[in-house]
Formats: structure tokens, C-alpha cells, sequence
């Protein structure tokens, strides 16, 4: 049971680029899908990623599905805030309480919430068929970051999954002892879910505690630039796929 | 107390239970025994509903786990974790006590009375920090909320890890006080000294699978059963095999002792 961060195994077309290309595709797909306000060119984005997905293989495209149906919910929150507080338009609904529904809310609603999408996924994707170490590797390599920071960023992402085991450890242990996380209510869970937040936190400062003396044992202070053997040379696959992204960040720009 | 007929669990395509059945009666101490991923945790989670069976069903005093809510199961079944951190959140032993408590009992005078009674029990202070405490002391006052909910079904996973012998020893005799006062245990475990001291009854389990099912004696004696389930037996029976026909029966330390001494009578 992999975490949806985790890595998946694969030799694909985009499983060889460099990470340095996949990390620079995901963050201008975001851009891109910002820059644009038509949603049609948002939800090419959308179908785009989901294509890419498909190359990078059967379980990369399932997982990303997966991401889009764990957002929907949460989309679905925002949308119907988004459209009842943008009062600007013309008025397509009159609801109670002086609620009303414009085609400017609508419209506007529709953008934030396919933008969500769109800017999620290539994070999602990148981060599927991309290792880690090669992430910080890279940024170390040919973006000059120090390792330090790069280390950070890549326990960060490690570590989110980590802690969403835990937490449903924790709601199991709870839950277990009468605690009502069965329940349907969703703000009677958000309450019941406030005192967990202390077990939570000592196992996750316990957790960076362990792993802060792990890597500071094995000579975490001694890395810099030219401690890794593996080299990343950006090779001409890298190049069509940035040609690619320089097509549709134009594409956005005049749209 | 505890039914399982016909259980299987299986987590997306992975069949983890495959057609485990079992009856767990009113007042026994059982034992669930098998190698890292044979499924006791699994099977430790259904007989409290936290999961819930693909096909068969678990029945907790003829209640089924399918349609009823975990949350209500609790006022039935305790369940200890390996981990007591997962469980503490509150900032005094008696807020921990009381925190599962009243979820249960909504009678607060009642619930006062259950968590003086349970201090005193466990000689706890009540208004110390659980996160203050080592890890066995945590273990105890993880136990302590549970046992003021006086649950009829204790399931312990694992109770004893990370323990040093005296809270272990602590540990253990506070499940056999409460079994002798009558509430059934359910205990996995990879120690089988505790297995042998402790238990009644030992299920074994291999790859999802309930190979075997019998009174301690029977199946800490079985060899071949035990090689299936990569387990060891704890080290007196397994001296008495080794000392050959001599010391058949020979269970534990006082019939070791016992029938060492028979043979230096006889010789004498």
C-alpha cells in the first residue's frame, strides 16, 4: 500500500527525463493554467495530464484518477462557497436568503475549481515518476541549492504520507475506545478530530527527531555539491518535452 | 462471545483473511500466534469492527460487526494497541481516563466514581502528565481507560513491546486479574513465554489462513504445526522435546523441576 507521494516504478518515456525537466513542466503547467483564464484551455490542462499519465503507465494513471476523485469533494465545497458569494453578472437563480447565482459566479466558479485540478495533478504526476533523491540530487546539481534545503523539501513530501498513516493510526486507536469517528456528521468529526492533533504531534516531532540524528550519524553536514556519483545531463527527449512547454505556455499567453 | 464464521478480508486486490472461523467463548484467554504478516492485527481489527469483513461475518455477543458501528462496539470490546502514544491525548492520567469514558457513559457522577476507582487501582496520580511517563507506564494508563469502560472482550496487540520485564510483568498480571474476574482476553503476541503462562487457547495463523486452533499444551507441543506458522515454541517445552521421551508432558518450569526430582528419587 503505497502512499500517494511514493514513487512508482517504470521506465516510460517520462520515468527517463530529467528530473530537472519533469519539476520544470509541473510548476509551468500550474503557471500555465493561471495565466489562462479560458476554461477550456484549463481543462485541456486537465486531460493533458491525465495523457501523460496514461504514458507514464497503468497504476501512474489510476493514482492520478484516484487524486482527481479525492478532490472532487473538496472542489465541490469550494465551488458552491465561490458561487454564492460573487454577486457581480447577470442573475441566473434567485435562492433564499438573498442568495443569488450570476453567470459571472458561475463562470468564475467553474475556472477555480477546474484550476485546482489542473494544478494539482502535474504535482501529483511529477512526484509519481520522479525518486526522490533524484528530485534533491538534481536541484542540488544544476540549481545549486544547498542540500540542506533540498533535504528539507524532499522529507517534507516524504513525510506527508507518513503522518496520514499515523493520523488514521490514531483515529483507529480512538475510534477503538468510543470515540465517534464512524460518524456521518462531518463537523462532528472535525471536532472530535481537534484533540487528536496532540498525539499527532509528539509522534511527528519524534519521528523528525530520529531521522535529524540518522542523517546528522551519517555525515548529513559533510554533503554539498559534489557528493553525488549520479549525474543528470539533459539529453534530447528533455528538449522536445521543454519545446512542448514552451508551445503551450505561448498558447497561454496569447489565449 | 466472539464469532468468526467464514471470514474474508481482502485490502483492494489483496486477500488477507481467507475463510477463518473460530468461537471464542465467555471467561477463555486466547492466544493468537503467527509470523509478521500472517494477519493477526487484521484479524485483531475485525473482532472490533474497525475493519469490516468481505464476505462471512464477526459476531460480538450476537452483534454483527457489519451493522454496527465501532464506536458502539467499544462499550463491548477494549482494545489494547501496541502503540499506547496513538492512543493519549489529553494533559492528566484522569482526563485520559475520562476521555473514552464519556463517550460511553453520559452519567457524569458515574463516570467520576468508574475513574477514582481505576486511580486508585492502578495507583496512578491523577493530575500527573501521561507524557511524562516511560513507556510502560504509558502502556498501563492506556490500559486503564480501557478498562474503565469495563469492556466483556479484551483484545490485546501486543501489549508487551518495548517493555522491560517488570512492566511486562506489571502488564500481564492486570489482564489475568481481569480474566480471572471473568472478562474474556484475546492477546497477540510474538512471545510465546507469555503465550505459555497466559493462555488457554492458541489459534496459529499462516498466510491468512487459521491452521490451527487447540488448548496451549496441545499446540505449544506440536512441532510441525508450529514450523508452519515460522514460530518457536517457548524454551521448556521445547527442552523437554529435546530431552526425549523422559520428559514428555513437561510444560513448564514446576513440572520440569518436578519430574527432575521423580528421576533423582528413582535413581536414588
Amino acid at each position: 500500500m503505497g502512499g500517494f507521494l511514493d514513487y512508482i516504478q517504470g521506465t516510460s518515456f517520462l520515468h527517463r527525463l530529467n528530473p530537472l525537466t519533469k519539476l520544470l513542466i509541473a510548476f509551468l503547467l500550474c503557471v500555465a493554467c493561471f495565466i489562462c483564464d479560458r476554461h477550456l484551455f484549463v481543462l485541456g490542462i486537465i486531460v493533458l495530464n491525465l495523457l501523460l499519465a496514461g504514458v507514464a503507465g497503468k497504476e501512474v494513471l489510476l493514482r492520478s484518477l484516484n487524486m482527481l476523485r479525492a478532490l472532487v469533494k473538496f472542489s465541490a465545497f469550494l465551488f458552491v462557497i465561490q458561487i454564492l458569494f460573487v454577486r457581480e453578472g447577470t442573475a441566473l437563480l434567485h435562492l433564499p436568503f438573498g442568495l443569488v447565482i450570476t453567470d459571472r459566479g458561475l463562470s468564475f466558479s467553474l475556472l477555480f475549481v477546474l484550476r485546482l485540478f489542473a494544478a494539482t495533478m502535474p504535482i501529483g504526476l511529477m512526484l509519481s515518476v520522479t525518486r526522490m533523491s533524484d528530485l534533491s540530487n538534481v536541484l542540488v546539481e544544476k540549481v545549486g541549492i544547498p542540500y540542506q534545503y533540498t533535504f528539507a523539501l524532499t522529507t517534507t513530501l516524504r513525510f506527508i504520507p507518513l503522518f496520514s498513516q499515523e493520523m488514521a493510526g490514531i483515529m483507529e486507536a480512538q475510534t477503538a475506545r468510543g470515540v465517534e469517528f464512524d460518524t456521518k456528521n462531518f463537523f462532528k468529526k472535525i471536532r472530535l478530530l481537534m484533540p487528536l492533533c496532540v498525539p499527532l504531534l509528539i509522534s511527528s516531532v519524534k519521528k523528525i527527531d530520529g531521522a535529524a540524528v540518522s542523517t546528522e550519524l551519517r555525515g548529513f553536514h559533510l554533503r554539498n555539491r559534489n557528493s553525488g556519483y549520479k549525474k543528470y545531463c539533459l539529453k534530447g527527449a528533455d528538449a522536445a518535452a521543454l519545446a512542448m512547454m514552451a508551445c503551450i505556455m505561448t498558447c497561454a499567453v496569447i489565449l | 462471545m466472539l464469532k468468526f464464521n467464514n471470514v474474508c478480508f481482502s485490502y483492494q486486490q489483496d486477500t488477507l483473511i481467507h475463510d477463518v472461523s473460530f468461537h471464542i467463548q465467555e471467561g477463555e484467554f486466547a492466544a493468537l500466534i503467527g509470523e509478521n504478516g500472517a494477519g493477526k492485527s487484521t484479524i485483531s481489527k475485525l473482532c472490533n469492527g474497525l475493519l469490516k469483513p468481505k464476505t462471512g461475518d464477526v459476531l460480538i455477543q450476537g452483534q454483527n460487526t457489519k451493522t454496527t458501528k465501532s464506536s458502539m462496539l467499544a462499550r463491548s470490546v477494549g482494545y489494547l494497541f501496541q502503540n499506547p502514544d496513538r492512543q493519549i491525548c489529553q494533559n492528566t492520567i484522569r482526563g485520559e481516563i475520562m476521555f473514552g469514558l464519556s463517550y460511553i457513559l453520559k452519567d457524569q457522577a458515574l463516570c467520576e466514581k468508574r475513574c477514582d476507582r481505576i486511580i486508585e487501582q492502578f495507583q496512578f496520580r491523577g493530575e500527573q502528565d501521561p507524557f511524562h511517563l516511560s513507556r510502560g507506564e504509558r502502556q498501563r494508563v492506556a490500559l486503564a481507560s480501557i478498562l474503565v469502560c469495563e469492556p466483556k472482550l479484551l483484545i490485546l496487540d501486543e501489549p508487551t513491546t518495548g517493555l522491560d520485564y517488570r512492566e511486562c510483568v506489571q502488564i500481564m498480571e492486570l489482564v489475568r486479574e481481569l480474566h480471572r474476574a471473568g472478562t474474556t482476553i484475546m492477546m497477540i503476541t510474538h512471545d510465546m513465554e507469555l503465550v505459555q503462562d497466559y493462555a488457554d487457547r492458541v489459534l496459529v495463523l499462516n498466510e491468512g489462513r487459521l491452521i490451527g486452533d487447540g488448548a496451549c499444551e496441545e499446540v505449544m507441543t506440536d512441532m510441525a504445526l508450529l514450523r508452519r506458522a515460522s514460530v518457536l515454541p517457548a524454551q521448556i517445552p521445547m527442552l523437554a522435546m529435546e530431552l526425549g521421551t523422559t520428559f514428555h508432558g513437561v510444560y513448564s518450569v514446576n513440572d520440569m523441576a518436578e519430574r527432575i526430582h521423580e528421576l533423582q528419587q528413582r535413581r536414588a
